[in-house]
């Protein structure tokens, strides 16, 4: 930029954004996680971003939050360059990030986690400014039953983001980032956020809105942006389209095309899967599902609320869990893992993380594939023909199968573990979110596969996060919340409606169930 | 089966020629076979502790009972000997071996089980050994000698080469053979690797780690009843100044101290290496000293190596 340029930018500060990034990318090894983005973000407007989830938005945060600095690129802030190299730095441009993990240190009280890193916090003193801001903002969000003398860890989980929006607001933003900041904030309570939100923006705040839920970002937000595999696809002004178009817009393709065809419901088929009454140490809570053959039934709820321990369970990961398990209308008790892949039972169960639960990523493609099906008696686990119909109809792509399994993108390192454990024939198959963080390709190749599978009579149970997965791929879905199922859906009442519903356990006229613990069941 | 050797394996080979030229220069006599062959007896004893340990390495664990599992093996086999009693020396080498083995499965319970760091709790019981052992002699060199058998394995010859270097090659390659050809040997790299992943694929991972440990033990055992049938007695602390160079020789073999990646053939060069270097470093008369910083410093060399080359890899 010649002398002369800056000058003129400069000259029209009122129309300088204030945040400006250009061309920027970020690449984790072969993945780029951002490509070439522009993105501009202006002060006294709500910006929603929107994108699948490995689309990039995360990314996007952490680079303006100062967590990580980018591939390449320019990042602007009122005009000039900056580079944002710490949280602290991108504190003092007024960038402030309240993150979907929480941030906050469970054995510190509210006061103290209040003041971690607070202006004029580090050495010297702890000074009790802002804590007043902190508390009015509580107050406002329906939070002041909340001490500030209160650990943490004491704290419900809607109440600790109530404590993180606190702390967000308390550091004065001039660019505040919500990242699914209100998912586990119940309806009024979201209400009285955006209020504050509302406010913030008109005191000339600019607001960077990250939300899964259309309604949300319907009652929000000024204008909106759609990231799809690390590339901003589109930014325009709400309103300028509607809601399928956006999603088209995310997803690169219609829903529809994406999910297989599902079978005519067979409800008089033979019970594969029959779990009753299962409990774990107050986690899980009387849980009983049956899966039917050729039946996809699909888990659902927040994350934590018993769904994958329901599931690691099953495959004989816990201790001391109650209940009865059916493979075939034989009763059998799976102590261990290898318990489960015998050949009597043939359970196979996908983990949550490929990369430190699923797979040995020092090890060969052929190594991986093989782990599995080494302890199975009736299989030769050397023999290539076990994970070739799979890895055919996945198309993996690869350089040879004894390269290491690191070489490969998050997408096919999941083909593999795929194959590694359909080389079984499993008769019931367990599924952890296996979709996350895949790009739409293969997770389009996997709910073909997940389809064919059910289709030959293999019982299918798939844990998601992924609201479209447990609709239009699940013939039922069960939703969790605090250990227990609170609804199954199944046929026209699995709308996303329903599940969004059941998953915050509040009927779909937005009142929540049950005063504190969501004791309620739904029907 | 050449194939699989990797580069880090044939080093500490290309190290023991380097030694012996190196060293023919100004001792001539290192040439004869006779200097060779002794050295390939001697390597055998801390090859034999080497193998073991390499199994535990791969497996990511360390075992540091070595010491006193190779004293106590000792102690009890020139005892049963010792007792004049023929069926009882007849019986003092497999109750070495099973003494070993047993130390193991105390080891893999401690590991497998109650999932204390291996190097804590193999401490812990290279010490508890070490008391069992003074309470029994009353801290004096216990009684008792070798059987022929020993005295045989440790310094007989077959065919022009000493039968404890052949005992150590035969084992190492029947262990090989286990390593590659059957499911418990990828099961311990898989463990070496990632244990998690290694049990959600449905592998008994404690079972490994018993196996592991215990096979670990008895080479141990074995070492010490050989050393007891070479010195014809057995003595307190006989094994203490085994445990770096043993540990020296599985890393200079190649093996990565975090498990999974390396073999049992470096170890055998890592073995016959680190001997060479003892002998000739004393025939140079140098000081014990200077011999235990060389060592560290080559342990800490190879392990820099390692860590400089994984790092350079994509």
């Amino acid at each position: 930029m010649s002398p002369l340029e800056l000058e003129v930018s400069d000259m029209f500060d009122s129309t300088t954004p204030l945040l400006e990034m250009q061309d920027i990318s970020m690449h984790f090894g072969a993945t780029k996680a951002l490509d070439g983005v522009d993105f501009v973000c202006k002060a006294g407007e709500v910006h929603a971003v929107l994108g699948e989830n490995g689309a990039g938005k995360s990314t996007l945060m952490k680079l303006i939050a100062g967590v990580i600095q980018p591939t390449q690129g320019r990042l602007r802030v009122d005009g000039k360059e900056a580079s944002l190299n710490s949280p602290k730095t991108a504190l003092k441009h007024g960038l402030v990030c309240m993150f979907q993990e929480l941030s906050l240190v469970p054995d510190l009280t509210v006061r103290e986690n209040l003041l971690l890193g607070a202006p004029g916090a580090g050495l010297g003193w702890l000074k009790g400014r802002g804590l007043d801001t902190a508390q009015s903002v509580l107050d406002r969000i329906d939070g002041a039953d909340i001490k500030m003398s209160q650990r943490v860890a004491d704290l419900t989980l809607p109440q600790r983001q109530q404590v993180e929006i606190a702390k967000a607001i308390m550091k004065k933003p001039r660019l505040l980032i919500l990242d699914e900041a209100t998912s586990a904030l119940s309806a009024s309570v979201v209400e009285k956020v955006f209020d504050l939100v509302r406010e913030e923006r008109d005191a000339g705040t600019a607001v960077l809105f990250i939300s899964h839920r259309f309604h949300e970002i319907e009652a929000l937000a000024d204008r909106i942006s759609v990231f799809r595999n690390g590339q901003c696809v589109a930014t325009f002004a709400k309103g300028a389209h509607d809601y399928g178009e956006i999603i088209d817009m995310m997803v690169g393709q219609k829903i529809e095309e994406l999910f297989p065809e599902k079978s005519p419901h067979r409800n008089e088929a033979e019970v594969v899967l029959d779990v009753r009454n299962f409990s774990w140490e107050g986690q899980v809570r009387d849980v009983s599902v049956t899966v039917r053959q050729g039946e996809i039934v699909g888990l659902g709820g927040l994350d934590g609320q018993g769904q994958g321990a329901f599931l690691m369970g099953l495959f004989g990961l816990l201790r001391k869990a109650d209940g009865t398990t059916a493979i075939s209308g034989q009763p059998g008790e799976i102590k261990s893992p290898k318990a489960a892949k015998h050949q009597d039972v043939a359970l196979a169960y996908i983990p949550e993380d490929r990369k430190t639960e699923g797979l040995i990523l020092d090890q060969s493609i052929e190594e991986n594939l093989e782990l599995a099906a080494l302890g199975r008696s009736d299989l030769n686990a050397g023999d290539a023909g076990l994970y070739a119909g799979t890895l055919d109809q996945l198309a993996l792509k690869h350089g040879g199968l004894h390269l290491p399994v690191s070489s490969l993108s998050g997408g096919n390192q999941q083909k593999v573990v795929l194959a590694k454990w359909l080389a079984l024939k499993p008769r019931c198959l367990l599924l952890a979110d296996p979709t996350r963080g895949i790009d739409v390709k293969t997770k389009t190749e996997i709910y073909a596969i997940l389809r064919q599978l059910a289709d030959q009579g293999t019982a299918i149970l798939l844990l998601s996060t992924d609201y479209e997965e447990l609709i239009q791929l699940c013939d039922e879905t069960h939703v969790f919340f605090n250990g227990e199922i609170v609804a199954s859906l199944s046929g026209d009442d699995l709308t996303p409606q329903n599940i969004i519903a059941a998953t915050l356990n509040v009927s779909s006229e937005g009142r929540v169930n049950g005063a504190t613990e969501g004791q309620v069941a739904h029907a | 089966m050449l194939g699989r050797i990797s580069f880090d394996a044939w080093m500490p080979f290309i190290g023991v020629i380097v030694l012996i030229v190196a060293g023919s220069f100004f001792f001539p006599q290192i040439l004869s076979a006779e200097y060779l062959t002794q050295q390939l007896q001697i390597a055998a004893f801390l090859g034999l502790l080497a193998t073991g340990a390499t199994i535990v390495i791969l497996l990511g664990h360390i075992d540091l009972s070595v010491p006193w599992v190779l004293t106590g093996a000792a102690i009890l086999s020139t005892a049963l000997v010792g007792s004049g009693n023929p069926i009882l020396s007849v019986l003092a080498v497999p109750a070495a071996l099973l003494f070993g083995a047993l130390i193991g499965v105390v080891n893999g319970i401690g590991v497998a089980i109650l999932r204390i760091p291996s190097m804590v709790w193999t401490l812990a019981v290279n010490s508890m050994l070490l008391g069992v052992a003074v309470l029994n002699t009353g801290g004096f060199n216990p009684k008792g000698e070798s059987s022929q058998l020993m005295v045989t394995m440790a310094s007989g010859d077959l065919l022009g080469l000493p039968v404890s270097f052949l005992i150590w090659i035969t084992i190492s390659l029947a262990l090989t053979y286990f390593l590659i050809r059957t499911p418990f040997g990828r099961y311990l790299r898989s463990i070496g690797f990632n244990e998690k992943a290694t049990f959600l694929s449905g592998v008994s991972t404690p079972s490994v780690v018993f196996a592991a440990f215990s096979i670990a033990g008895m080479c141990s055992a074995l070492g010490g009843v050989m050393l007891a049938g070479y010195a014809n007695q057995a003595y307190q602390s006989m094994g203490d100044p085994f445990l770096l160079p043993t540990i020296a020789a599985v890393v200079i073999g190649g093996t990565s101290i975090l498990g999974g990646r390396g073999g049992l053939f470096g170890t055998i060069g890592g073995a016959l290496f680190i001997t060479l270097l003892t002998s000739i470093l004393s025939v140079m008369q140098i000081g014990d000293a200077w011999r235990n910083i060389i060592f560290g410093v080559i342990i800490l060399v190879m392990l820099l190596f390692q860590t400089l080359r994984k790092g350079a890899a994509p």
